[in-house]
């Protein structure tokens, strides 16, 4: 379709973006590669999958190999702001947070807009596993892969220009192709699982190295059960997230799971499974990628990565906060995380997760 | 389709020049020979390499004993201020005075030098770019081992007062070096006549290959090696030499010093017709460093409310390839440590844009980026105040 124009392609150095930037080579797109530098690589952290030195030369190689140009891009102190700052924030509430969707709503999908409108590039695009149809967002292809869940925060206008070239295809897929146009480079590159941010997988070196040692989310307090009674003490309720076992006091019947975490006593409470699962829950920061529905509307929800969607219902419906009653019990609804709505493949929009409910909320006369 | 793309970036570096290349050839070739070797084929490349070695010293007003052949800038920066603390470091003279302006291979070598007891220590500068006398003499004095002030700064041209400068540092007993990677070809250099102890040169800025470049070390100072290992150029620097190389040097140095005033009548009229021409279109972009003397071949260029890393890349697509302050491990750009140390503001040196005319720069090309340049400001300006207002 749009042979000649120009596109803006975030290449984390990966597979995937790879292979998005070469298919649209091949069809006729001038692609100009540009890969993101979101935090400093000084210090001794080991390599990371993405966003290292190592991941921006292979960026750098794919490009010079389709004959496009490559730019870094220093969105360091933006990505700060926006994503990091916000993430130990987060933690601090006893929350925990979902930095990839920040990074998708503002780095990608403002800033680095942003900087495609200095060149004049008219389309923007990525390696995500989700597809673009008729300026609505939709599920990838593969399910398995889906990062829909991820992207339901982007300026909704910004659909209209943006092309996810791999969500219409399996990894398998993308693999196969990267071979095929002698991106070997990549082809076999293990995928990032981590926050790119965060060393070894520890996100309290974050916290501890924008907050301090001392900060009162990594420090002691009380594992509680829901009726009060102390049981034992954690080392900071960052560690932990509802629905989690470990760390987690033992010698119980049942097996136990976070199932609340109190920042102003630093309490962490535990319960048996019964407790975990919720009816209802609300959700604030809600954005819209098509119009919004209305209250009573029954749709499909989604309230973490790679969780099945249940049905469910609007019972409540402000300018920025949704209540949602579900039609079946779900297991740790937490906040910090993401609610997305669906319908079918289609994605509606979403919200960050307030409070799970225990009770089914009933809609407002 | 793109038109012709325009280099801009000669400060960064050159295509090495035909002549350069014909001289080296031969020894890639049939003159092969180790000079350290006693027979033919090595008294064939001693021979050549004595050669170099006084063609370049000619080139300086230098003798050539006082010529050693290093890797490049960096390491003939690092010879210099490494090896003249360490050799100095047991006299008393503990301090090693710089300016915040110099290239990273001195703020390295200067840096080295203080975690090994060095007292760093930083001129002021003035805004025009020029070091501030007062400073420089408050901070070279009687416990000063080497002062080091480059000739011409890579980021904005500005030439310091290299004689004022080394005549106080030999005053107070100092050593005193200068980097004149940028300087050299076009300012004038006689080290028979000028007052520094110490100086660098680089090949790859005058139409000589890149991982060449010379270090002049006055007859008589002492200087500690940075390698371990042979005798070659009197120990100094050991390692077989990089004979071709070094045969590319001279011829490019001879040649920069023969071309010197018609290079820079050429280059600076090359400089002032872009400069003039984006200024007149740009009514706001602001020249740093315009107020002091400035080598010919260097323009660095701020507007408000645009950013160097979106220049650049807006340039590099319209086939214009310039730079900005430093650029990182990674490619991607911060703002320069030069413009800061004059004291431009964050806001301005986030913004600049450095422009170097050369051997491949035509005054239609210069025309065809100031008719480019007020067309990408708009673009970059209207993407940012976007942003800014989300």
């Amino acid at each position: 379709m749009a042979g000649g124009e120009r596109v803006l392609v975030a290449m984390s150095g990966g597979v995937d973006s790879s292979v998005a930037a070469a298919l649209l080579v091949e069809q006729g797109f001038d692609v100009v590669g540009a890969t993101m530098k979101l935090f400093c690589h000084d210090g001794d952290l080991p390599d990371r999958p993405c966003c290292s030195l190592d991941s921006v030369n292979d960026a750098r190689r794919v490009c010079q190999t389709l004959g496009v140009p490559h730019y870094v891009l220093n969105l360091e102190s933006a990505f700060g702001r926006d994503v990091v700052d916000d993430f130990v924030r987060e933690y601090a509430e006893g929350r925990t947070p979902i930095p990839c969707v920040r990074c998708n709503t503002f780095t990608k999908f403002r800033d680095l807009v942003a900087k495609a409108d200095t060149i004049d590039a008219r389309w923007i695009a990525t390696g995500h596993y989700a597809r673009v149809e008729n300026g609505v967002l939709h599920r990838g292809l593969d399910h398995t892969k889906d990062q829909s869940y991820f992207l339901w925060g982007i300026d909704r206008g910004v659909l209209q220009r943006m092309i996810l070239p791999v969500g219409s295809q399996t990894k398998a897929q993308t693999r196969a192709v990267a071979h095929r146009l002698g991106l070997e480079v990549v082809a076999e590159k293990r995928e990032s699982q981590d926050i790119c941010f965060v060393p070894d997988g520890d996100h309290t070196k974050v916290i501890r190295q924008r907050l301090g040692a001392d900060a009162p989310s990594l420090a002691a307090g009380p594992f509680l059960l829901s009726d009060g009674t102390i049981v034992g003490t954690h080392d900071g309720h960052a560690r932990f997230t509802i629905g989690q076992r470990r760390g987690v006091p033992g010698g119980f019947r049942e097996p136990m799971f976070v199932i609340d975490i109190r920042p102003a006593d630093r309490a962490v409470v535990i319960g048996p499974r019964a407790e975990l699962l919720g009816r209802g829950l609300t959700a604030r920061h809600i954005n819209w990628l098509v119009d919004a529905p209305s209250v009573g509307a029954t749709l499909a929800v989604q309230v973490r990565h790679r969780a099945p969607t249940v049905p469910a219902t609007i019972v409540r419906l402000d300018a920025d906060e949704i209540e949602i009653a579900l039609d079946e019990a779900v297991a740790a609804i937490t906040p910090g995380q993401s609610l997305v709505l669906y319908d079918g493949d289609r994605v509606l929009g979403g919200g960050v997760i307030e409070n799970g409910k225990r009770q089914l909320p009933v809609r407002a006369a | 389709m793109m038109p012709e793309p325009i280099y801009l970036d000669h400060a960064a570096t050159t295509p090495v020049r035909e002549e350069v290349l014909e001289a080296m050839a031969p020894f890639y070739g049939p003159r092969f020979g180790n000079p350290s070797s006693t027979h033919r084929w090595g008294r064939d490349a001693r021979t050549a390499l004595d050669e170099a070695r006084e063609r370049v010293a000619h080139c300086l007003g230098a003798r050539p004993d006082e010529i050693c052949f290093t890797s490049g800038g960096t390491e003939a920066d690092n010879i210099a201020i490494l090896g003249a603390w360490r050799a100095l470091s047991g006299t008393g003279r503990r301090a090693v005075a710089t300016t915040p302006v110099e290239h990273k291979a001195v703020l390295g070598a200067v840096h080295q030098a203080a975690k090994e007891g060095a007292e760093e220590r930083f001129t002021a500068m003035r805004e025009n770019g020029v070091v501030e006398m007062s400073s420089f003499q408050e901070i070279v004095r009687d416990d000063t081992a080497i002062a080091s002030v480059m000739w011409v700064n890579n980021e904005i041209g500005t030439i310091q007062p290299i004689d004022e400068l080394a005549r106080h540092a030999k005053s107070v007993g100092a050593l005193f070096h200068t980097d004149a990677v940028q300087a050299f070809g076009n300012v004038a250099i006689d080290a028979s006549a000028a007052p520094f102890d110490v100086l660098t040169i680089s090949g790859h800025k005058i139409g000589a290959p890149k991982g060449v470049g010379a270090v002049f070390i006055r007859r008589g100072l002492v200087i500690e090696p940075l390698f371990h290992g042979g005798t070659q150029d009197r120990g100094r620097r050991p390692g077989t030499e990089n004979v071709a190389a070094v045969i590319g040097l001279a011829r490019a140095a001879e040649l920069a010093v023969a071309e010197r005033e018609a290079h820079w009548r050429q280059l600076s009229a090359l400089r002032d017709r872009l400069e003039a021409g984006i200024v007149a279109r740009v009514p706001d972009a602001v020249v740093h460093g315009r107020g002091g003397p400035r080598a010919p071949h260097i323009v660095n260029i701020s507007v408000p409310g645009t950013d160097s890393e979106s220049m650049l890349m807006a340039l590099d697509l319209r086939g214009v390839g310039c730079s900005a302050g430093s650029a990182c491990q990674s490619g991607s750009v911060s703002p320069s440590h030069v413009l800061h140390a004059m004291g431009v503001s964050n806001e301005l040196a986030s913004a600049a844009i450095r422009m170097s005319v050369g051997v491949l720069t035509t005054e239609a090309a210069v025309d065809r980026v100031v008719e480019l340049y007020p067309a990408l400001i708009a673009k970059v300006r209207g993407a940012s105040a976007a942003a800014a207002a989300d």
